[in-house]
């Protein structure tokens, strides 16, 4: 009785200054946890999403952003950043988040269309203007006096990519086996005299350091350098046999509910499936998932082959252990250079 | 950069001078393979410099993500990187000297050295927003009871969800005095006075608290055990009842404008619940003993034996002013006891209504902001420097009157005063943040019955502490 009284009383006392001290507020903050190359990118979708969810709801939103390398990203949520929403490159990355920390559902890819990968891309070749190391797909990236720049995959979600698309290729190769394809990513790394820790840094790099002769980067990441950051300087060079690339979202059930955000930060990835949501991506280089979208965009992505990782490796999970777990492949064939 | 322009030109100017002095056409080979060379030797340096930035990038993350320890004259503390993770170690010690200027028949009270308070703390936070602290007390006399361990002052977690809307739990200062809920390191004079006699002191229960309205308004409400007056308790040994307190105190000019009445702050506090178990007696600004309910073996009035029983509130108008050096503060508790006797014939029970009040000022000479929290001086005492710490005169008057119906069945009269009024002077010397002197001259008179010891002679008392906190 005498708890009961207690706890109904704290209960009102809660709400009154809740509504006394204006907990009602219409003031937001929303943080995005992303990787690296994404920044120009949610840049522009957070304004866009801020204009709709204030038409929609009267609230203002700010929205944070914080990037870096995938997997390092993962960690510091983990370690207690309170990302409201997690766009990673990796899924991988986002499991590490359900699994250790409990801070989202295990099934949480079934949440959104397209396991939860809003949007796409695939690793292609930056190379400098001319190609003057005639470089034209993977095998040009072992040979001797070819300097090579991709990140670090034990910290970077795209370098996993980069690593996986040149695996990938020696698989599929006539002839191709696992000892094959590990001799060939031996080969490649003995060309990498740098391992930045996301794929910005090694953007950085390549073409503002003019370190190597190409970069294995994302889709997106090696069009902006195109367009954007080194005009003229550079070409791009599409591999005959590339991946799939599928970066997840996720809203973070546990920082949401004790934040009260779960309405909003819902909204947040599904927008990224709407229309806008896609039309940003693609500006951005992106290659949406909405083929209406898609449609609009066909010359700024060629069609190659891809592989993707279901089917080529057996999912994240077999992935990670085999080659980006302690003591794994990469490990065991990654000679750093003195 | 520069590295690779003088390799670039020692290797062109030495190639130049030795491989081909005069004919160009045999020599383009040699300046293609010169020219491959210095190409690989740029790459080589911008390679070995992007290392070494990258190294740097390294260093600095590192650094972002290293645990702070730092020193100064709020304590030692350990942070991590995003200081959601602090301890911090502090403590302060109050080593005072009483002296009586004159004594009466019924005191008992020596001139002594004590020490008041020996008060180690650890305190901090943890998940950015679970506030603990633990605060021991060794200070001389301090005893451990069933129903109080008095070497435990604080335990308590503070679970800062919002400003607006805070939950505390353990023991802790309930919210009712205000100068009780003034940290012992700043307060104006060497003892408390007498309406903190009839607030709680330290309790256990659980709080709801916070700050709204732009700070302006500050709230606490909370459970707890209750306490006889002036006491401290942190088991319940005695019934099942709880108490309810609560405080509402106000800063309505905090943002204003007007400097003048910025420091103005006002409030309201209270208890109400029911009380049973031993009483407290009350002192003097000397810390003598005037009052004293009655305690004895029960076989008639004058040897019953008189314990709280029954419903028990309190009640305190409470304020304060600061405006630039000036301080004035002021509070009234009235608390409503009911006791039981144990013999000696009806009535058996009754209401006891105490009241006190007090009223006292201050000023620092030194020029510093006066406030409620510690005074910082603008220039620490030093011998080499010049500095003299910050300096400040006080006075106080107050009062406490125990209620007529305590007489003669309650209280024996010819041990205990009806009533103890004050008043008091005092200097404080801040030498520092960290080490402060206190010098008071308190008078009380005590009215009662004429065969009262303290009613004749009342009490003249000297007062000094030495202070040192971290």
């Amino acid at each position: 009785m005498f708890l009961k009284l207690v706890s109904r009383g704290l209960a009102a006392l809660a709400l009154i200054v809740c509504w006394v001290s204006g907990a009602n507020a219409k003031d937001i903050t929303l943080l995005n946890v992303s990787y690296d190359p994404t920044r120009e990118f949610y840049q522009d979708f957070n304004v866009a999403f801020a204009k709709y969810w204030k038409e929609k709801s009267g609230d203002s939103l700010t929205i944070k952003q914080s990037h870096g390398g995938s997997g390092k990203q993962a960690r510091s949520v983990l370690e207690g950043l309170e990302a409201d929403v997690v766009t990673l490159a990796l899924a991988y990355d986002i499991d590490a988040l359900a699994e250790k920390g409990k801070l989202l559902p295990k099934d949480w890819q079934t949440r959104l269309p397209n396991n939860s990968s809003p949007y796409t891309s695939t690793i292609v070749f930056l190379v400098r203007k001319g190609n003057p190391k005639g470089i034209h797909d993977w095998p040009d990236l072992i040979k001797t006096g070819v300097t090579v720049i991709t990140p670090n995959p034990k910290t970077s979600g795209g370098a996993r990519w980069n690593y996986l698309a040149a695996y990938g290729y020696a698989l599929r190769q006539p002839g191709g086996d696992d000892t094959k394809a590990r001799e060939f990513i031996k080969s490649l790394f003995k060309n990498v005299p740098i391992l930045d820790t996301g794929a910005r840094g090694a953007t950085t790099t390549f073409v503002q350091r003019g370190i190597g002769d190409v970069l294995i980067a994302w889709e997106n990441e090696a069009i902006l350098a195109l367009k954007e950051i080194g005009k003229g300087e550079f070409e791009i060079v599409t591999p005959s046999l590339t991946i799939l690339a599928e970066p997840p979202v996720a809203v973070v059930d546990k920082v949401v509910k004790r934040r009260g955000t779960e309405a909003v930060a819902k909204a947040y990835v599904e927008y990224l499936y709407t229309e806008a949501g896609q039309e940003i991506a693609a500006k951005h280089y992106y290659r949406p998932r909405l083929e209406s979208v898609a449609q609009r965009y066909t010359a700024q992505f060629p069609v190659t082959k891809l592989i993707t990782i279901d089917e080529a490796f057996g999912g994240w999970q077999k992935v990670h252990a085999t080659h980006f777990a302690e003591g794994g492949l990469f490990d065991q064939l990654y000679q750093p250079s003195r | 950069m520069n590295i690779r322009r003088w390799v670039a030109y020692a290797l062109i100017t030495s190639a130049t001078a030795t491989a081909f002095p005069a004919q160009t056409e045999d020599s383009l080979p040699a300046i293609q393979a010169l020219q491959r060379q210095i190409e690989e030797l740029d790459q080589k340096v911008k390679i070995l410099e992007r290392k070494r930035e990258l190294d740097q990038d390294a260093t600095t993350e590192k650094a972002k993500s290293a645990v702070t320890v730092s020193a100064g004259t709020s304590g030692f503390s350990i942070n991590s990187a995003d200081t959601n993770f602090v301890l911090k170690i502090r403590g302060y010690v109050q080593a005072d000297a009483r002296f009586y200027l004159n004594t009466s028949p019924g005191i008992t009270s020596h001139d002594t050295f004590l020490l008041r308070r020996v008060r180690p703390i650890l305190e901090g936070t943890v998940f950015e927003k679970y506030d603990y602290r633990l605060m021991l007390d060794f200070g001389s006399g301090i005893t451990s009871t069933t129903a109080d361990n008095g070497f435990v002052q604080d335990a308590y977690v503070n679970a800062r969800l919002w400003p607006q809307f805070q939950i505390q739990a353990g023991k802790f200062k309930a919210p009712v005095g205000l100068e009780r809920l003034k940290p012992d390191g700043t307060l104006l004079f060497v003892e408390r006075s007498y309406p903190t006699q009839l607030a709680p002191n330290r309790d256990v229960g659980i709080q709801v608290q916070g700050d709204v309205f732009d700070r302006r308004l500050s709230y606490a409400a909370g459970v707890f055990n209750g306490v006889a007056d002036g006491g401290s308790g942190d088991f319940e040994t005695a019934d099942d009842e709880k108490d309810f307190a609560g405080r509402l105190f106000t800063h309505p000019f905090k943002n204003s404008s007007i400097a003048a009445i910025k420091g103005f702050g006002v409030g309201v506090a209270g208890t109400v619940g029911n009380q049973e178990g031993a009483l407290r007696t009350f002192v003097s600004p000397g810390q003598q003993r005037f009052f004293a309910y009655r305690t004895g073996v029960g076989t008639n009035a004058t040897t019953a034996n008189i314990v709280a029983d029954g419903e028990h509130w309190r009640f305190s108008p409470q304020g304060y002013y600061y405006w630039g050096p000036f301080g004035l503060f002021g509070e009234y508790v009235i608390s409503s006891q009911q006791l039981s006797r144990s013999a000696g014939g009806d009535p058996t029970l009754a209401t006891i209504r105490n009241k006190a009040w007090q009223v006292s000022a201050s000023y620092v000479l030194t020029g510093e902001e006066n406030s409620f929290k510690a005074i910082v001086p603008k220039k620490p005492f030093s011998l080499s420097s010049g500095g003299w710490g910050a300096w400040e005169l006080t006075a106080r008057v107050g009062q406490l009157k125990v209620d007529d119906n305590a007489f003669p069945l309650y209280a024996n009269s010819t041990t205990s005063a009806r009533e103890a009024t004050s008043w008091g002077v005092g200097l404080n010397w801040h030498l520092n943040r960290n080490v402060k002197l206190n010098l008071n001259y308190e008078q009380t008179d005590f009215a009662g019955d004429e065969a009262n010891p303290f009613t004749a002679k009342g009490e003249k008392a000297i007062l000094t502490r030495i202070q040192f906190g971290f």
